[in-house]
């Protein structure tokens, strides 16, 4: 980040794939010419030698010229990579600049000499090498200065890659000393002030060691020096300071504005010590630094350094920890100089390591990012208004819609056609089933066909069966499909789960991408037939629930109704058939009286004959109405089975609260694991441990306790899952009682069943119960409310209910107003049409009409508003039989006791026995073909 | 060229991967190169490497966990857990808290989206969105995903088997120990291994080295051993003091909840290494933390004197003048930051709102259309939001509930963009919908006063005290200066008494 970029004076790049790095750039008047003038000196990896001077001019246009051919003064390839090149007088009985270079394995020293020619252009510059020392060990890096106090002289250390340092005094060799503990070399200067060298080692920390010290550690024995050692004597440093982190670089600075002082480039921090190893300040670096070149400052005390970045390639300017300037760059170098040309001083030098050679200044050119613009268009605004308001009508139109959906019914590109088979597999796919039946599991196939109008690509076709059925097959990938061909798949389903389907409709999907880009999905249902899941079995006398259906007809034969559910019934007289789900024990029996136009439906359980009701519904009127005059209709007449289906309601709350009862046991526990976590985690974090006082035990106990309670959530749930489908199969049933018992429209089935909804989910936050209750007594103060002052809106939040007897009170009030006569859709007159049931104290009963439907006038249930009393009532009416069922569940479950839902038996009324004796007798008398069959069916029974 | 010399180079230049490939052929050839060895951990170690300094990730186990808490109800300005209500800071109801409940500060960075629940029970079910999920434990998390980042590097098996590693001979060895602890801590993110390794390497220099007390520090931090840490590095500060020994004592504190003891340090440090920007910057921090504005902007300033470049200062001083209504001084630094090469979504945003607020309307909406073309997915709900925000401001109601709506479609876990709809809604008079707007404002985050308030006063208007009571209720705990809702509390009290 930077507000300003460094300004290029003069830049070229060097080389083709050519490497540099730290120690490739030097900046010094090499060739010694008079006017003191900076060359630059660049060495790469690959031993290409070049010189510099940069010459630029003033352009017309204010800018500068820029390279030119002729600043290159020398180009030389040498023979080895070069690594370092230094300036200094490394020539004995010369005060002259000459060059240093080190190589892998020899350091050489070269001097610059220039052959003046006739004109400018005509100077010749020349590379003389004046001495050469081969070098034993792989060389790192090398520093100079006037070891031991010489004066007018510079002599050479090399330090090698295994960390030992070998001192040529210029021309002639002198010794070679181990740096202790060395691994990977560091950078290395010599303070002149000190006689010493200082190098950052790989102990991370300064080290400083005297140049006397590492002069005389010579071993005695051998008094023979050579750079050819294996070993030798160990010296020590002066001393040393620990900056805890590897150094970049190193620089010794004696200015005279400034106290002598080491410069660190650490790699996270800068570093600036006395020259005696004391901390004067430092500054964390919040950037990756690559390089640093300290240089004198104009302010008393303080010390200027240059900092160049990675990453954000900028340059800064510190004075001491004060950033001055930064400057943004182009590239990253690896090396920053500083130098004097053409009169301008302090041009900044920096080199690259792919070769990029720049000399830059300082100016307050913006770096001014300059944003793309954005795309610029020609502005139309009659047609923008247009636009506008189109969309606007658009919007306005959405946003009358109550519920912002995509509902554009477009025309769908893909269509599935699925075709169920008419009869079952001939051998069945079912597998993994979770019960046991005698007889083998049937399964049907399907056959889904896309088509397309267009071709399309990678379709994803999903089955999905609500539990307990399930498919053979989850989803399937269609490549292609295009108009000619369309494609054919087999699907099977069958009965998964041992429990009660509370429906028999499957859905298939199928999930593509339209041309246009949109994700487009399509839907089919399949119907299943219901020999899928019942099979046929002998009728069974006596059952605990009974359903009648009156009919305007005369009965027909039930071998006609179920051409293919007959089994071993085939040959019976056609009154009575039995059906029984699979893997469940109940059997469902259907009548048909002789008689009177009525059928009848009985099971033990309750939530069973909703399947039968429906098929046999359905199979009566396509049986019947063959022509379009034929107005075959199907009543029901008798007391709506209301205790019944709130044993249901009862049955499925109690599995919740079971559930929510774990949940609370199981969050108090966790709480408790935590505890003794928490304490057992400071015990041990101690330095005296203390005893555990049993806290292990403890924590074990309440792992177990978790344990426990998590299997017994999963078992509650999966009873509870089978609670939901019973309710759920109830909820069908009783919806479809109440429509046949007040003749229903559509409309109105349509909100009654989304008002008792039979989709019944097993889901924490909302469940059955309350929203039932909530939709409901949204009914009972709307549509049913008697006069506009009740139709107040205040709708409870949704939290789960204490007991159910809120929404069974309000399911009971909404269907006494249902009975009489109130309509759930808004403007239609009263419905007149309610089948009563016939009360037994009031026989007479029921005229039926052939054409219109049974008028009939209040039975059982009360005039009086009184809801409470109402209720009561049917509880009572059924206590009896119905507590000794719910014992039976709530043991199967284990969990909890039911008994206290019960009313006291004190409470029964006692007509009402007597009524209930009376409807039994009233209803055997309907259907008085029943004993005959038995008769009939008894020994076959007892064959089996 | 030699091999060696050559990965150095590459090591130097940060070119890491060159290097490990060359240190994995020099070891090829003879497995106990230890300098290919070294240079090979540090080249890895490099690849990974973040400073641990800025690593603040606090987890749901640390902070329920946590067995270091000193009082439970602490006095208001002395914990970060409770931000106080500020002293010089501008009240909520005009500079709003983060989603997680926090004060908004102008600098996003590790720590600044948790708050501190009191529970683990809370701590889970706090609105858990895109913008507030935490890692369940620090442990796993973010160092887990560094360490598979770390076997990413090196795709046939660990370059060292730690198991199989006798620490005992490589801590005697100080020019080995430092590069191969910082290769455990940081590229095979094994605690416990580097802090065995580095109790066997301070024990071998006979305490005398300060960094291997840093190190040990560093991981009692990760450990959760926070006093153990903090006495490794008030004794590495008696030996030498450095800034990162400041900066780690001071995180020490932070996690203990001791905003005021850190602050002491910080000024300790300071007195020694003045002018230094990271320790200015943790001071300003701190109090930005505890809601003291006028202190962190002090700060900041100070950081700026030192580092005219620093971009967090820059950005929390711009955020603070724009809370304090003086959008045109905002404007002067967000213009800064642009010029320093800033270039994304949320400074145009702010940019954009400092021109609304400052009445340069002709500029207001180009960076907003900026702001739109750079905003990622997650600050595009924001940017929309602020349009609508400038629609209410000139009185368009149609584009400010279709900009709200736009917030809506691309977070929707946007509370206010809830709220405002709620109350566009109420306007139009459609009393249901505004009601289930403000019911889910209020969901997803309860820590906001307005929907609550909202909520209120729409009840109270149609009747339902009770509900109207509690909404009131709970606005007050939101935001205990609220005098509207203060005011309706009153009156509903007064309402039940003369029931």
């Amino acid at each position: 980040m930077s507000l300003f970029k460094a300004r290029d004076w003069w830049s070229t790049t060097v080389g083709e794939a050519e490497e540099f790095d730290h120690g490739c750039l030097c900046v010094a008047n090499i060739d010694n010419s008079n006017d003191e003038l900076d060359k630059i000196i660049i060495g790469s990896y690959h031993g290409i030698l070049r010189i510099f001077n940069p010459k630029p001019t003033k352009t017309e246009d204010g800018g500068w010229s820029g390279y030119k051919p002729e600043d290159v003064l020398l180009e030389s390839a040498l023979p080895n990579p070069i690594l370092q090149i230094e300036a200094g007088k490394f020539v004995s009985g010369s005060d002259n600049l000459h060059l240093a270079v080190l190589h892998p394995r020899n350091l050489a020293v070269y001097s610059v000499s220039v052959t003046s020619g006739a004109v400018e252009h005509g100077r010749h510059f020349q590379l003389k090498k004046a001495y050469e020392h081969k070098l034993q060990r792989t060389a790192f890096n090398f520093c100079y200065g006037p070891f031991g106090g010489v004066s007018g002289r510079d002599f050479l250390c090399v330090q090698s890659m295994d960390g030992t340092v070998s001192i040529f005094e210029q021309e002639s060799y002198s010794f070679s000393r181990f740096l202790p503990g060395a691994l990977l070399p560091g950078p290395i200067r010599y303070i002149p002030k000190s006689d010493s060298f200082v190098t950052v080692s790989s102990s991370w920390q300064l080290e400083c060691y005297k140049y006397q010290v590492l002069a005389v550690a010579t071993d005695t024995k051998t008094k023979e020096e050579s750079q050819n050692m294996k070993s030798g004597k160990r010296v020590t440093w002066d001393w040393c300071f620990n900056i805890g982190e590897q150094a970049l670089d190193l620089e010794v600075v004696n200015y005279p504005t400034a106290p002598p002082s080491i410069i660190i480039l650490g790699e996270r921090n800068i570093f600036c010590l006395t020259d005696t190893g004391k901390l004067r300040y430092m500054k964390k670096c919040e950037y990756d630094p690559s390089c640093f070149l300290p240089y004198a400052s104009l302010v008393e005390g303080s010390i200027n350094y240059l900092v160049a970045t990675h990453t954000t390639s900028s340059l800064m300017v510190y004075q001491d920890i004060m950033l001055k300037w930064a400057a943004k760059l182009d590239n990253v170098p690896v090396e920053v100089r500083i130098g004097k040309f053409q009169d301008l001083q302090g041009i900044v030098v920096t080199l690259s390591d792919t070769g990029r050679l720049e000399c830059l200044y300082l100016g307050t050119d913006p770096a001014l990012f300059i944003p793309p613009v954005p795309e610029a268009r020609e502005l139309n605004y009659g047609e923008m208004d247009r636009e506008m308001a189109q969309l606007q009508k658009r919007m306005k139109q959405s946003s009358n819609k109550p519920v912002i959906m995509p509902n554009a019914k477009q025309e769908d590109d893909l269509q599935i056609l699925v075709q169920v088979n008419p009869g079952l597999d001939d051998n069945s796919v079912a597998t993994g089933l979770e019960y046991e039946d005698p007889d083998p599991v049937p399964s049907i196939s399907a056959r889904i066909q896309l088509k397309s109008r267009l071709t399309i690509e990678n379709i994803t076709v999903s089955m999905h069966a609500d539990w307990p059925l399930a498919c053979n097959c989850g989803s399937y990938e269609v490549s292609s499909v295009d108009p000619s061909n369309p494609t054919e798949n087999f699907v099977s389903f069958f009965l998964k789960g041992k429990v009660l389907p509370p429906t028999l409709t499957a859905s298939v999907s199928a999930n593509y991408t339209s041309a246009t880009g949109a994700p487009r999905i399509a839907t089919a249902k399949v119907k299943l037939p219901l020999k899928l899941v019942v099979k046929p079995v002998l009728p069974v006398k006596n059952a605990e629930f009974k359903v009648t259906l009156d009919t305007n007809k005369p009965p027909a034969n039930l071998n006609d109704i179920f051409p293919d559910l007959l089994g071993e019934n085939a040959h019976g007289p056609g009154a009575a058939l039995g059906f029984q789900f699979y893997g469940m024990g109940s059997i469902v029996t259907v009548l048909a009286s002789k008689t009177s136009q009525r059928y009848r439906l009985q099971c033990d359980k309750f939530e069973a004959l909703w399947l039968l009701v429906k098929d046999l519904a359905g199979r009566l009127s396509s049986h019947f109405n063959r022509t379009k005059n034929d107005n075959f209709s199907v009543y029901f007449t008798g007391q709506l089975p209301l205790q019944e289906y709130f044993d249901l309601i009862e049955n499925h709350f109690e599995h919740r609260l079971n559930a929510e009862r774990c949940k609370e046991m199981l969050s108090q526990r966790a709480t408790q694991f935590r505890a003794i976590q928490r304490r057992l985690l400071t015990r041990f974090k101690d330095k005296t441990p203390a005893p555990l006082a049993n806290l292990d035990t403890l924590m074990e106990g309440t792992y177990r306790q978790i344990l426990h309670l998590a299997d017994t959530i999963e078992e509650n749930n999966q009873s509870q899952e089978m609670a939901a489908c019973a309710l759920a199969s109830g909820t069908h049933l009783f919806c479809y009682i109440i429509k046949l018992w007040t003749n229903m429209s559509q409309d109105e089935f349509k909100v009654l069943t989304s008002s008792i909804t039979p989709v019944v989910s097993n889901n924490l936050d909302q469940g059955w119960e309350e929203r039932v209750d909530a939709a409901v007594t949204h009914l009972l103060r709307t549509t049913l409310a008697k006069a506009s002052k009740d139709q107040t809106l205040n709708p409870q939040p949704l939290t789960m209910p204490e007991d159910t007897t809120k929404v069974k009170k309000h399911i009971a009030l909404m269907c006494d107003k249902l009975g009489k006569g109130a309509r759930l859709v808004e403007g239609l007159p009263q419905n007149s049409a309610v089948n009563m049931a016939p009360s037994p104290r009031k026989e007479k009963k029921t005229k039926i009409s052939a054409t219109s439907k049974t008028v009939m006038e209040n039975g059982v249930i009360d005039n009086s508003d009184d809801t409470e009393t109402l209720i009561g009532s049917q509880f009572g009416q059924h206590k009896n039989k119905h507590l000794k069922d719910q014992e039976i569940m709530s043991a199967m479950n284990g969990l909890s006791d039911l008994s206290e839902l019960g009313l006291p038996a004190a409470n029964i009324p006692l007509e009402d026995e007597i009524s209930e004796k009376q409807r039994k007798k009233h209803i055997e008398s309907m259907v008085p073909d029943l004993d005959d069959m038995e008769v009939h069916t008894g020994p076959m029974a007892l064959e089996d | 060229m030699d091999p060696l010399f050559l990965a150095y180079s590459y090591f130097r230049r940060r070119k890491y991967q060159q290097c490990t490939d060359l240190c994995s052929q020099l070891l090829e050839k003879n497995p106990y190169d230890q300098a290919a060895w070294t240079l090979k951990t540090r080249a890895l170690t490099g690849q990974v490497y973040v400073d641990e300094v800025d690593v603040d990730e606090e987890g749901i186990a640390e902070m329920v966990m946590d067995d270091n808490t000193i009082a439970q109800v602490s006095r208001p300005g002395t914990s970060l857990k409770q931000p106080g209500t500020g002293k010089g800071a501008p009240s909520q109801g005009i500079r709003p808290m983060s989603q997680s409940g926090r004060p908004v500060s102008g600098f996003v960075r590790p720590g600044t989206q948790g708050g501190r629940p009191g529970t683990m029970e809370r701590a889970i079910m706090t609105p858990r969105t895109a913008h507030t999920a935490r890692p369940v434990t620090s442990a796993s998390g973010r160092y887990v995903r560094l360490g598979t980042a770390s076997m990413l590097s090196t795709p046939d098996g660990p370059f060292i088997n730690l198991a199989r590693l006798n620490f005992a001979k490589y801590a005697a060895r100080p020019n080995l120990a430092k590069a191969l602890f910082e290769y455990i801590f940081h590229h095979e993110n094994d605690v416990r291994n580097a802090l065995e390794l580095a109790a066997l390497a301070t024990e071998s220099v006979q305490f005398k080295d300060w960094w291997w007390k840093v190190q040990l520090a560093k991981c009692y931090y990760r450990l959760g051993m926070y006093r153990d840490a903090e006495r490794q590095l008030k004794s590495a500060l008696t030996q030498q003091e450095m800034i990162d020994s400041y900066l780690y004592l001071c995180k020490v504190y932070v996690r203990l909840d001791q905003p005021l003891t850190a602050v002491e340090v910080y000024k300790q440090g300071l007195e020694k290494f003045q002018g230094e920007t990271t320790l200015l910057t943790g001071i300003a921090r701190i109090y930005e933390g505890m809601n003291d504005m006028d202190n962190a902007v002090k700060f900041y300033k100070d950081v700026l004197n030192f580092d005219s470049m620093h971009v967090e200062a820059i950005a929390c001083i711009a955020t603070h003048h724009f809370y304090t209504d003086q959008p045109e001084v905002a404007l002067k630094f967000y213009r800064r930051l642009l010029q320093m090469g800033v270039y994304n979504g949320e400074l145009f945003n702010n940019l954009g709102l400092c021109c609304f607020y400052a009445q340069q309307y002709d500029m207001t909406l180009t960076c907003f259309e900026r702001a739109l073309s750079l905003a990622e997915e997650q600050t595009l709900a924001d940017v929309w939001f602020n349009i609508g925000h400038v629609a209410l401001g000139i009185g368009d109601m149609t584009l400010a509930y279709q900009c709200f709506r736009l917030t809506v479609a691309n977070n929707n876990d946007h509370a206010e963009a809830y709220n405002n709809l709620g109350v566009l809604e109420l306007r139009k008079g459609n009393v249901e919908m505004a009601r289930a707007f403000f019911q889910a404002a209020m969901v997803t985050s309860p820590h906001m006063h307005e929907p609550h308030y909202n909520w209120a006063a729409l009840a109270d208007q149609l009747g339902d005290l009770q509900s109207s009571f509690n909404a009131a209720k709970r606005a007050v705990e939101a935001f205990p200066d609220h005098v509207d809702s203060k005011e309706l509390l009153k009156q509903l009290r007064h309402h039940f008494s003369l029931l």
